[in-house]
Parts: structure tokens; sequence; C-alpha cells
């Protein structure tokens, strides 16, 4: 059994290979397992239903991982691993994750293709930049839906006046305030204990992240931290250094991994099956017991284009019906809040990721750039279509055709999605609820999913 | 156009490095300019391929090799082209991924397109510190500084490199553009960098206007 400490080692006595040849090297293998296990993407078939495609998915993911290895940036050095342990990783891997504690306890057990069970929902504004004093409002937001299982935050730029730069001590200050924040938001939503499961939006550096771990600061056990892989299968010490913090601390250790379509590894075959290797990297490098997926469409910046909805389908089921995994999809929608093209954007990856046995973590807005460009309002969205799809049982051939009419509505839309309104526009910043035509506008389009087959009735 | 131009321009699209070798020693014995070998063979060939690229016609992997295969060419044109427009003249940039991020594919992408397009590119690599963008600036002289991010948090960094330029004076001797998957265009603006590219090809037409 692979431990953190071969890990590490491995790191230091790997073989050399300079960073240009790795990222090449990563295309010529992807394009190998493609061609060996004849992975083809299908336009016409966004959510395909064929179990034995999604298997030899899997296996091209694993062999695809067996090829390659991870590469370690601050050494050059590549970290290769047996099949034998790739699969024993894969068996020992935890089947169910525990987020809270006491009262607000959320378990989190792996999903199937096909789940008739509620998907678990992680309410993230992910990367989207905004104000300091609209950081609260906006996290009180999405801590207060009630199908928010757990919540992270947005992130801010600026802190007392002063840039939030990587690696400064304002980002260290930043991120203390950035926990302080999200807690005083839980409390303002009255779920004071509700699990974060990312608990650091703010800093990327490995001191701020111990900095602000305190109990005392809002970052209670059972809160998690996502562990970002560089693409394509890269770590560097920086990571590490967050796991094996994260090892000895009471705080759940999240695997992020958005590998790029279109980028080193090729079209949506190749991409799909790197993802699935990025979940075994996860497992071996960061430990982590939950995987949250973000394959973004290399121009678009999104995860709801056709290519990119097929993709996510193939590697869920891929990654649902040949491990036991706890993973998550993680929507990146290209238009922005209180406008159609985001819904159905919204809805299309959810019914597609619940059918497909991703557990949902909804969502960047806005190709997660435009600032204040973000509310609890979209996970909603995305929360109450996955709830419905699941408890409707819809199927994956049933899933097709919903997605297929929903991209009718909104795929020409997406190089140039609109980018909607920001926090302020379409909520309340003092009561922190949507403004009615939001609302007016999400019953409306409601309207139009339930003609598709979401009968929202099972969730009132 | 001759047919061996064309079939240049079809060998540089396959990525097929020897073949295009063989046919750009072939043009030159047979008397071809090499200045029309490579404008009217191997240039456009690669921009066709960016085309492509930003169509997702074709991925990332194929675009390489295809750059490679241009590079092949080119290589063996050069001692012919020493007294015709070199590299130099056309133009000396240099790009880094800013102190504090990791992810370089987008920077990559745009040098592996301006490299082909016969600008000079010295890749400063990623996690690069704020002075070192200005001790290259100082050493190298170049005509333009191309900076990316992805991440929020580092992107602040751009205001910062921009700031030492001009606190150095050397910021009116050097063009600015910065791009990256959170830079926003009123972001360029606002910390005064002189262009800004949504993706690798609009980072190609904002050099070709900066140095025309």
């Amino acid at each position: 059994m692979i431990r953190f400490w071969d890990i590490l080692e491995r790191a230091e006595k790997g073989k050399i290979v300079p960073v240009k040849e790795w990222d090449r090297g990563i295309g010529k293998a992807a394009a190998q397992v493609v061609s060996d296990y004849d992975l083809k993407y299908e336009p016409s078939d966004p959510v395909p239903a064929d179990d034995a495609l999604a298997d030899r998915m899997f296996e091209a993911g694993v062999e695809l991982f067996e090829k390659t290895g991870i590469y370690c940036m601050d050494t050059g050095k590549v970290l290769e691993f047996t099949k034998d342990e790739i699969m024993e990783a894969l068996d020992a891997a935890p089947d169910r994750v525990i987020y809270g504690s006491g009262n607000d306890i959320v378990e989190t057990p792996h999903r199937e293709v096909e789940d008739p069970r509620d998907p678990i929902v992680n309410f993230s504004a992910v990367g989207t930049p905004v104000t300091e004093e609209l950081f609260v409002p906006i996290c009180q937001s999405y801590a207060q839906e009630p199908m928010a299982d757990t919540f992270s935050g947005p992130l801010i730029t600026t802190y007392r006046g002063m840039a939030v730069a990587s690696g400064s001590p304002v980002e260290l200050e930043a991120g203390i305030w950035n926990v302080i924040k999200l807690r005083e938001a839980a409390r303002w939503a009255g779920r004071p204990k509700i699990p974060i499961h990312n608990f650091m939006s703010i800093a990327e550096r490995t001191d701020a992240t111990i900095a602000a771990a305190r109990p005392e600061l809002g970052v209670l056990p059972g809160d998690g931290l996502f562990v970002a892989a560089v693409a394509e299968l890269k770590v560097d010490y920086e990571r590490l250094k967050k796991v094996a913090f994260l090892i000895h601390s009471p705080y759940v250790i999240g695997g992020l991994y958005g590998p790029l379509m279109g980028g080193y590894g090729g079209g949506p075959a190749a991409t799909a099956a790197l993802l699935v290797a990025h979940h075994i990297l996860g497992i071996l490098a960061f430990r982590a017991p939950r995987h949250n997926a973000f394959p973004v469409h290399i121009h678009h910046v999104c995860n709801t284009s056709r290519d990119m909805l097929w993709l996510v389908s193939l590697a869920g089921q891929a990654l649902a019906r040949n491990t036991h995994l706890v993973t998550f999809a993680n929507a990146f929608i290209a238009a922005g809040p209180c406008t159609e093209t985001a819904i159905w954007e919204l809805a299309a990856h959810s019914v597609t990721s619940t059918v497909s046995g991703w557990h949902l973590n909804p969502c960047a807005v806005a190709r997660n750039r435009q600032p204040l460009h973000c509310s609890g309002m979209e996970p909603r969205i995305h929360a109450e279509v996955g709830h419905v799809t699941a408890r409707k049982g819809i199927t994956r051939k049933e899933a097709g055709k919903i997605v297929k009419a929903l991209l009718d509505r909104y795929e020409k839309q997406i190089p140039n999605a609109p980018i909607g309104k920001s926090f302020n526009e379409c909520y309340d910043p003092v009561s922190v609820r949507p403004k009615d035509e939001y609302i007016r506008l999400w019953e409306d389009c409601k309207e139009t999913l339930r003609e598709l087959g979401l009968d929202f009735g099972l969730i009132a | 156009m001759s047919d061996i131009i064309e079939n240049l321009g079809d060998e540089v699209q396959r990525g097929e490095i020897e073949k295009v070798k063989e046919l750009v020693k072939t043009a030159v014995d047979q008397g071809l300019a090499p200045m029309e070998i490579l404008e009217n063979g191997l240039r456009p060939a690669m921009e066709e391929i960016g085309r492509k690229f930003g169509s997702l016609e074709i991925f990332l992997p194929e675009m390489m090799n295809a750059a490679d295969a241009m590079s092949a060419g080119v290589e063996i044109l050069k001692p012919y082209l020493a007294s015709e427009k070199s590299e130099a003249q056309k133009g000396l940039i240099i790009l880094g991924t800013v102190q504090g991020d990791v992810h370089d594919i987008g920077k990559n992408i745009v040098g592996v397109m301006l490299g082909s397009l016969g600008y000079k590119i010295v890749d400063l690599g990623y996690d690069v510190p704020v002075l070192t963008f200005v001790d290259r600036v100082i050493e190298l002289e170049p005509d333009i500084v191309g900076m990316s991010a992805l991440m929020t948090s580092t992107m602040v960094h751009m205001p910062r490199v921009i700031n030492a330029l001009k606190e150095r004076d050397l910021r009116k001797k050097v063009k600015v553009i910065v791009g990256g998957a959170p830079v926003l265009p009123e972001w360029a603006l606002e910390i005064e960098a002189d262009g800004y590219g949504e993706n690798a090809a609009e980072a190609i037409n904002v050099v070709k206007e900066l140095l025309q």
C-alpha cells in the first residue's frame, strides 16, 4: 500500500524529465489509450448510456495513469506507480466521507450511475472575486440555502486597501479574515455549524492555510480543504505541504482536478481519461477521501458545452461503475447570474452529473472571473434540478433527451454568453434575499424544465 | 502557388517533421527564394493551425506538433535568411507566468504560436518573481513583456511588475501585454498594460498591432 512517505520519496528519487517533455508526453499517452480502448466523442449523445464504453473509459484512465504517473514540479521528477499499486489504492479508498460534527454531520456516500438517492450538494462560490463589504452577505446567500449540505466562499482581491498578493503577509492576514468571515456568514444564515467544505478560498500558500486553520477562528473539525492538481497530472511541494498538514488535522481533504479539454491531453475522450487518471493522483498524492472535478473547455472556460457534458458524463460513469470513490462534479458555466442562459447551463450540467454518478458542487459563474457575479441562487437551481433528477429516477437516456433540448437553447450563446447581474443587482444585500426578478425568472424556466420531464413537485 | 509550397503547408499542418525538412531542402535546391518558402509555405500553414485550434478542430498536441515541424523547416532556412529579415527584427518577446502561479498552459500556447510566426520568444517559465521580469527586460531589451496568470490571487503581481518597470524608468521602452483566465480587459486598462488577449489568437493579434 502506497503511503504518503512513499509519495515524498518518489518525488525525490523518481526519473528526471524536463517539464516540456512531460507536457508533450501526456498528449501522446492519452491519444494511445483513446485509440486502444476505442473511445470516441459522439456529439449527438451528450449523456451516453453505454456501460461498456464507461468501463473502457475507466480502464483507459487507469492505463493512462500507469503510463504517466505524476510529475513533481519542484524536483522535475516523475512518481511512477505499478498497476497493482493503483488498484490497491482504489480498493482501499474510502467509500464515504463525513463532513461536520454533532448534529451537523453530512454523510456523503459513493454514488452510482442513475442513483435515486439525493446527491449531496456543496454550495460553492468557487473563485469569484468580491469586495470585503459583500463577502459575508454573499457567503450567507449560499449557507442559508436549504439544499446546501455544505458551503464555501468566494475570494477578495484587496484587504484593507492592499492587494492580496500570493505569498505576501497580506495574503496570510486575508486568509485568517477569510475563515472568520465564513463562519460569521454561517451564523447569519442561522446554521452556525454548517460544514465548510473548502475553508480557504482567498490564500493560495500553505502557510496562510495553516495559520487560519484554527477552531477559535471558525474552522471546525469536519470542515474541509481542497488541494488542486496542476494540469496535467502535476503536483508541487506547495500542494504536498498542504497534504502533510491536513493528514494530521481533523479536516477533510478534497482533491481538485481541472484538466483542460483541448489542452495537453487532447479532445473530449482523451480529457475524460485524464480526469479519471487525476482521481488516482488524488488518492495517492493528496490522500483525498473526496474528489472534485472541474474539467473546462480551453477556450470557453466552462463545462456546459456539448463536448464537456459528454466528458463529464462519461468520466463520472467510469468512476461510479468501477470504483467506490466519492466524487463531485463542479459546474463551470459561461453565463452570469439572473440570465436564462445560466439557468439552462446549470440544469444541463446538473442533470448530466446526477445521472452519471456524481455528487454536485455548484458552481463557477460567468466563467469564474466577473467580479461580484455570483449568488446563492445559481447553486440553488443546480441543486433543485439534481434532487428532482435523482428522485424522479431519470435514466441516462432520458437525461440525454433533456440535455439535448437544453443545449438547443444555449449552446450557440456560449462564446458570447451574457455576464448577467452582479450580487447587488439580483439580491437585496441587507435581507440577503434574491430579488423578485430572479425568482420569477427561475419559476418561468421551471415551467420549461417541467415540460422536459423534471417534476419539481418531488421537492416541494 | 507551386506544388512544393502547397505540400509543405500540408505537411506542417500534419506535424510531419522529416517530410517538412525534406520539402524545404528540395524547395531550396529548386531555387525557390527562402523568404517565399517561409512566408508562403510555412507561416500560412501555422496561421491555419492557429485558426483550427481556435475552433478546436484540432487540439494542443496537434498544434505543438505542427509548430515543431515549422521550426524544423525554419532551422534549414536560417542560413539563407541571415541576410534577409531576421527573427530579431520581427520582435523579441519575453513571456512568463507571474509569481506564485504554476499554471502555464495558456502562456505556452501563446509562445508556440508567436514563435511559429517568427517572433523570438524568451520563456521565463512559471512562478516568475516580479524582479526577474525587470532584470530580464534590462538584460534582453525586449519589444514586449507578456504576463499570464490563472489565479486571481496571483494576477495582482502584474501591476507590481508594471510599477517596477516604471520605477526603473523602463516602462516606455517596452510594451506590456497580459492575459489568463481571471484577467479582464478592464483590469488590463486599469493596470496600464498596453495590450490584452482574451485567448491566444487575440494575443497574437495584439502583438502584431503593437509591433507594427
